[in-house]
């Protein structure tokens, strides 16, 4: 479904990945692992259009790589970015308001809607407060649920359990293991191997800009490699 | 004998350069050049010095100035008041407060006690404007021209406001404004290139950062900011001592444009940048002039355009902000063109 | 006591065309950081426009109102095509010193093409009546000033708060780029902000136009210093802050008329400036100044 092929990324003149290949087929949760620094973060933004890249992003068979970031939204990529990011000066309804801007259905997007309130109690009996106001785990449930009001075909979640406590990192999961249940498509980017690995079905580990390991998730749960980038002990 | 870094050694090397350049275009117009022009040359170099004034600061500390032109005006006016002799001044300032009219001092001390008037005002400004962030510093240095020019116009008995202060000795011609400009080319490159400047801009580039490692960047900024302000003092005295009258109007919103589109269109990060600005914008404009006026050119009567010139000016600055931001120089100063090419 | 309650209205309708003014200003700001300067050559354009229907002599009031409000707004959208879309992600100086620029250049255009010389308006004339309600002496003008900034207001705060692309311009000011992933083109909300501002400065432009009775290329020039001041006052890129800062000014403007005693007159300017300068001293950020939150990466 999302192939990417010889990426390179950039800040600026630093390279920050250098050519990576990934796929992420339809209906599978592929984890992208790494140290701090490895360059996820830095994947997650070419894929979206947002860092500026070479090589070639390819999601259902269409090269996005020459793609506006607007263009790649509306072909069905949602993220929930690292640090949340969501708008803290709009209420919690604004916000999954506007992760529908592109929804063209009234009906639809008041369905959807009710949908995640029911799934997320916390987030309908704050849906008038500044979103600012929600604790972080709130904070995080509201991005994801913002990334979902857009209907994406794929979903691209970077670093969801970050500084969030361990009863809240294990909800995170529960959802994103139902997301997956349900069919979604999804790319999830974590420093949390442990909860990443027993959730996908295929990762990679990246270090220094580069994918170093690759395989299903028992393979390189086993592997020295991974403990070894992860905690930095050879 | 003081130990020079080599970014200093490079730097006296520029400053040597561009001296060169500037002694050659003054040489240029003595001989060849005609009273008119001999007057133009010479309000470039004065503009020179203003537009270096204001590459100290801005340049260093990459916070945009607007208040350039009143701290020229404070320069000018407290030179002007000190030198001009009494007998003038009793006629054309009657009703001057605390005897400003009752004394007359020689040029030299009348241009110190000026720069010194101007640093302590701009000292005392400065440690409010230094703990202002960009915009913030920006939008009160904005409110310090608006004031001084208010000031200028409301003192009529001290400034006589938008009508001539005359009678000031013209004790300048254009061999002393080269010499003048020469010494301010060397300051701000020594200055630049000194312990200071370096931390300075690299403040500038990674606030954060310079203030981990040490840095102590309102005091930097406040030296690169009295330190521009002397250089300003002493392009107003440099004005009023050549030209003999002066009035506030020159002192506000059109010099400050002026002048910044000399320094944006050079680059403001470099001494050269400032020089080479300055220059293109000086004589640029007055081709501009000329055809405002409405010239025969190649046997087609063009129409009188005013406003061509004002045109002109914001056209540079903005072509130069969506083009190249930091300037026809980036972060080049003259020396680096030479050993570009050598190597 | 009458004397003091004429004087608040005053205030009041100074600070209504202030915050009008200065919300212009303010919306552009809030999303870009951009302190748009040439937005009193806007207000400028309004009135050449309402000179281009004179001298076609097309007299109607409301052709006369609508076109000047729409050509500003047209100019304003124009602007951020040509000028300030290749500055986009540049820093404030860069952006604050295109604005300059470009107001500049306007200016000068209308020096060369129409004249450096102030030229009459003379059709909004009728809206300038007095008015006397026990014993308190207003102009019309004033009241429609005040009337048209409360519709401004609640309008704006409408379309904010039920708009998608609204909610997308209060987002914007916080997090551009999060805006942009969730698809909603930054192209639209930028043209959608300058928009807005060329509309308040079209307003303003018919109340200016109305007051002065004629225009010059400078006409912008103090307008929009005051919106400039209004701002800083109430925080820049805070639209409350806007409105706050622009009826904080009218109120520190009639105050100083009133107190400040006739010779200094000519000061008012630089005792305003000076208010300015000593608020930003003592809170940098402005009174209303929004949160600034930043990712911790990107």
């Amino acid at each position: 479904m999302l192939i990417i092929q010889d990426l390179h990324v950039f800040h600026g003149p630093i390279e920050a990945v250098h050519g990576i290949s990934l796929e992420v087929p339809q209906g599978k949760c592929i984890s992208l692992l790494g140290p701090n620094g490895a360059g996820k973060t830095s994947t997650i933004s070419a894929i979206t259009g947002i860092a500026r890249s070479t090589g070639e992003v390819r999601f259902e068979g269409r090269d996005l790589s020459r793609e506006s970031v607007e263009a790649r939204i509306a072909a069905g990529i949602a993220v929930s970015p690292e640090g949340r990011r969501i708008f803290s000066n709009l209420t919690v309804l604004e916000n999954l308001t506007l992760g529908a801007a592109l929804q063209k259905n009234a009906k639809e997007k008041a369905r959807d809607r009710d949908h995640w309130f029911s799934l997320f109690p916390i987030l309908a009996e704050r849906r008038d407060q500044p979103a600012g106001t929600l604790s972080g785990g709130e904070q995080q449930m509201l991005a994801i649920a913002r990334a979902l009001m857009a209907r994406p075909r794929i979903l691209l979640l970077d670093e969801p359990s970050l500084g969030l406590a361990p009863k809240i990192v294990r909800q995170i999961f529960d959802l994103i293991a139902s997301l997956k249940e349900q069919g979604m498509t999804i790319l999830l980017v974590e420093q949390n191997a442990t909860q990443a690995l027993r959730l996908a079905d295929y990762a990679y580990l990246m270090s220094s800009g580069r994918i170093v390991a690759h395989g299903t998730a028992d393979e390189l749960g086993k592997s020295d490699r991974l403990m070894a980038e992860l905690t930095g002990v050879a | 004998m003081i130990r020079l870094s080599s970014s200093q050694r490079s730097g006296l090397v520029g400053a040597a350069l561009l001296a060169v350049v500037l002694v050659a275009i003054g040489v240029l117009v003595t001989y060849f050049g005609s009273r008119y022009q001999i007057r133009l040359v010479y309000s470039a170099y004065v503009n020179l010095i203003v537009v270096l004034g204001l590459q100290v600061f801005m340049g260093n500390a990459r916070i945009t100035n607007l208040s350039h032109s009143a701290f020229m005006g404070v320069g000018a006016y407290a030179a002007a008041l000190c030198v001009t002799p009494e007998k003038i001044k009793k006629i054309s300032l009657p009703e001057a407060p605390w005897g400003l009219a009752e004394f007359s001092l020689d040029p030299v001390v009348a241009a110190l006690i000026a720069i010194v008037v101007t640093a302590l005002l701009a000292l005392v400004l400065g440690l409010f404007i230094v703990r202002l962030t960009s915009t913030g510093a920006t939008i009160v240095t904005l409110a310090v021209l608006v004031i001084v020019h208010a000031i200028f116009l409301y003192r009529t008995d001290i400034f006589k406001g938008n009508q001539a202060f005359f009678g000031i000795p013209q004790v300048f011609d254009l061999t002393s404004v080269i010499v003048i400009a020469i010494l301010t080319v060397i300051a701000c490159r020594m200055f630049r290139e000194s312990r200071w400047g370096i931390q300075l801009r690299a403040s500038a580039d990674d606030e954060v950062g310079a203030a981990a490692m040490g840095v102590q960047i309102y005091r930097l900024r406040l030296i690169a900011w009295v330190l521009g302000a002397v250089i300003l003092a002493v392009a107003g005295i440099c004005y009023a001592y050549f030209l003999g009258t002066i009035s506030a109007r020159p002192f506000y919103f059109n010099h400050v444009f002026l002048t910044l589109a000399m320094l944006i269109l050079g680059g403001m990060r470099t001494v050269t940048g400032a020089v080479l600005g300055t220059f293109l914008i000086s004589f640029g404009l007055e081709g501009v002039r000329y055809l405002e006026t409405g010239p025969v050119f190649l046997g087609i009567d063009l129409p009188e355009a005013l406003g061509l010139s004002g045109i002109a000016l914001g056209a540079v600055i903005v072509l130069t902000m969506a083009l190249r931001p930091t300037g026809i120089m980036g972060n080049r100063e003259i020396e680096d063109l030479f050993a570009r090419q050598k190597s | 006591m009458e004397y003091i309650i004429q004087q608040v209205l005053n205030a009041l309708s100074f600070g209504a065309e202030y915050a009008l003014l200065a919300l212009g200003l303010a919306i552009v700001f809030s999303i870009m950081g951009l302190v748009n300067f040439a937005h009193g050559e806007i207000i400028a354009v309004g009135g050449y426009t309402m000179v281009a229907f004179a001298s076609l002599s097309i007299g109607n009031p409301f052709i006369v109102m609508g076109g000047a409000v729409l050509a500003a707004m047209l100019a304003s959208l124009t602007l951020e095509r040509v000028a300030f879309r290749p500055v986009r992600k540049a820093d404030p100086t860069t952006g604050l010193l295109t604005a300059f620029g470009v107001s500049i250049v306007l200016q000068n255009l209308f020096l060369l093409f129409v004249s450096p010389r102030p030229i009459a308006v003379t059709s909004l004339y009728f809206l300038d009546w007095p008015i006397e309600i026990a014993g308190i002496r207003l102009a019309s003008l004033q009241v429609f000033e005040a009337l048209t900034t409360i519709i401004v207001i609640v309008a704006l705060m409408l379309f904010l708060r039920r708009t998608v692309l609204g909610l997308a311009v209060r987002a914007a000011s916080l997090d551009f780029e999060m805006v942009r992933l969730t698809g909603i083109r930054a192209n639209r909300v930028f043209a959608m902000a300058f928009l807005i501002s060329g509309l308040l400065a079209g307003l303003a432009c018919i109340f200016i136009m109305a007051r002065r009775g004629s225009v010059d290329p400078h006409l912008g020039f103090e307008p929009v210093l005051k919106a400039f001041v209004a701002c800083v006052v109430g925080g820049f890129g805070s639209l409350p802050g806007a409105v706050l800062g622009g009826f904080l000014l009218g109120a520190v403007e009639v105050a100083m008329l009133v107190m400040l005693p006739q010779s200094l007159g000519g000061m008012t300017d630089a005792f305003v400036f000076m208010i300015v300068a000593m608020i930003l001293i003592w809170r940098p950020d402005g009174i209303l100044s929004p949160a600034v939150e930043k990712g911790d990466k990107l």
